[in-house]
């Protein structure tokens, strides 16, 4: 026969332990909820993300098939003045606007968009179209596609990941400005996170490629341009550096800050830099 | 309450408190058991006054940060654990000393743990009810993420009790016994 204080005792072993295995199996059931939902959650911007993909896959498509053909007929055209492939060109232009409308609002490729249809109006005006003239504003199309292509597709990882990155702004007299962990959507270049970053003025320059785009300030901080002496100029510049990991060092950016996409962890730098030449 | 036993409660809270302030595993803490012990040997009354003083205290001073909101809780949790030691008293009668005894209050330890993290995470849920959880999930998840830490300080308050009853209580006895002739000498002078 169990003592009657044996049996309290017993009673409260129980319950302490019952109580413990509840926790633990609410806790395992807790964990195991979160993991669902995200798991669902991840599944979830999978499939919007591939049913965007193919909706941007068929439209790249559409715009490709519709640039070959008119590529074919500026290939194989007959005659010197290409002013009838003009009109195709300009339905081209408007379907590559009304496709990538959201895009276009993004200051840079605003800029390049106009400057296509500026040079598209300079040349139905001139009446006579070169080939040459033609090829040119056709290869500006083209680029423009593709980056919008790009753009959009940045666009669409963005929806699924985001990109953590690092600027430093070097003002060349010891101070430095660090803005870390930033985080970015896929397809952002350096050019738009210097905006979101600093105050800063650019200057658009249509015939330098890739980037058109070049800071004159940031910060306040302005370039300086000495062209006064024909024979030696000199600076300051801003000069934009990437962080390469296997070589451990800064390295000079090759592009326009407005054509390097950002990847992810990525380090970059903006120095205020002088330069002579020669 | 006479002077000398009042300065040895005093002590008993310093000890406690310094031992709360010490650098230790999370949830492995001897307050509950000095609380108990107290409100055995004391009564539950003083028991529980005991621990709410030293927790009201803690609160405030705790390397893990200020209590907040959670005070009042670790205090409630403190008070159950001298209030069961009085009660402990009464129903073992007088205060015994064997083997049998250490495992009864191994498992009170435990028992005054898992009280003391239901009335926390109660305190706990609160402060998530207050930033807009669901008052049942709240409750649930903060039982829940909390027990592994409930597990600590049950097995830890397990071992305290069940290893330091017997010494402890000893040494208390002891003390009383020297007491005495302090005690008369007392009485008479007064």
């Amino acid at each position: 026969m169990v003592e009657k204080r044996t049996f309290v005792f017993l009673i409260l072993a129980t319950i302490v332990w019952a109580f413990l295995a509840s926790a633990f199996a609410g806790y395992y059931y807790l964990q195991y909820r979160n993991n669902t939902e995200q798991l669902d959650a991840a599944q979830n911007s999978l499939n919007k993300f591939a049913s965007n993909y193919s909706q941007a896959a068929n439209k790249y498509d559409l715009l490709l098939s519709e640039y070959a053909s008119l590529h074919g007929n500026y290939s194989y055209f007959i005659g010197s003045n290409y002013a009838p492939l003009m009109l195709p060109l300009r339905s081209l232009i408007a379907n590559l606007d009304k496709n990538y409308t959201s895009l276009f609002a993004q200051e840079d490729m605003n800029q390049s968009y106009n400057q296509l249809l500026s040079d598209y109006a300079a040349l139905l005006q001139k009446g006579n179209v070169t080939r040459e003239d033609f090829g040119s504003l056709l290869s500006e199309y083209y680029d423009l596609f593709n980056l919008s292509a790009l753009r959009e597709l940045g666009l669409l990882i963005s929806q699924a990941t985001a990109l953590s990155v690092n600027v430093v702004i070097d003002y060349g007299n010891g101070t430095l400005e660090w803005h870390n962990q930033t985080k970015v959507t896929a397809g952002y270049t350096l050019f738009r996170l210097t905006q979101e970053n600093a105050v800063i003025k650019s200057s658009y320059f249509a015939y330098m490629e890739p980037g058109h785009i070049r800071i004159d300030s940031i910060n306040g901080k302005a370039t300086i341009v000495n062209y006064t002496n024909p024979s030696y100029s000199w600076g300051y510049s801003w000069i934009w550096y990437y962080w390469n990991d296997s070589e451990q060092k800064w390295v000079s950016g090759p592009v326009g800050c407005d054509a390097w996409l950002l990847k992810n962890g990525g380090v970059y730098k903006w120095n205020y830099e002088y330069w002579h030449f020669p | 309450m006479n002077t000398r036993k009042l300065a040895f409660l005093i002590i008993l809270a310093a000890l406690c408190l310094a031992l709360q302030i010490i650098p230790r595993p999370p949830n492995v803490e001897f307050t509950s058991f000095f609380t108990f012990v107290i409100g055995l040997t004391e009564g539950a009354i003083v028991g529980a006054f005991f621990g709410s003083f030293v927790m009201l205290i803690n609160g405030f001073l705790s390397p893990w940060g200020f209590g907040g909101l959670n005070i009042p809780f670790q205090v409630a949790g403190m008070i159950i654990a001298g209030v069961l030691g009085g009660v402990y008293k009464r129903f073992t009668g007088d205060i015994s000393f064997s083997a049998r005894f250490s495992l009864e209050t191994a498992v009170l330890g435990a028992f005054i743990a898992l009280t003391y993290d239901l009335i926390t995470n109660l305190g706990f849920s609160l402060q998530l009810i207050l930033t807009g959880e669901d008052a049942s999930l709240a409750f649930l998840t903060a039982i829940s993420y909390g027990s592994f830490f409930s597990l600590i300080h049950i097995l830890s308050n397990s071992a305290v009790f069940g290893v330091l009853y017997l010494p402890v209580t000893n040494a208390l006895n002891s003390l009383k016994v020297g007491e005495l002739p302090w005690s008369k000498k007392e009485r008479l002078y007064s």
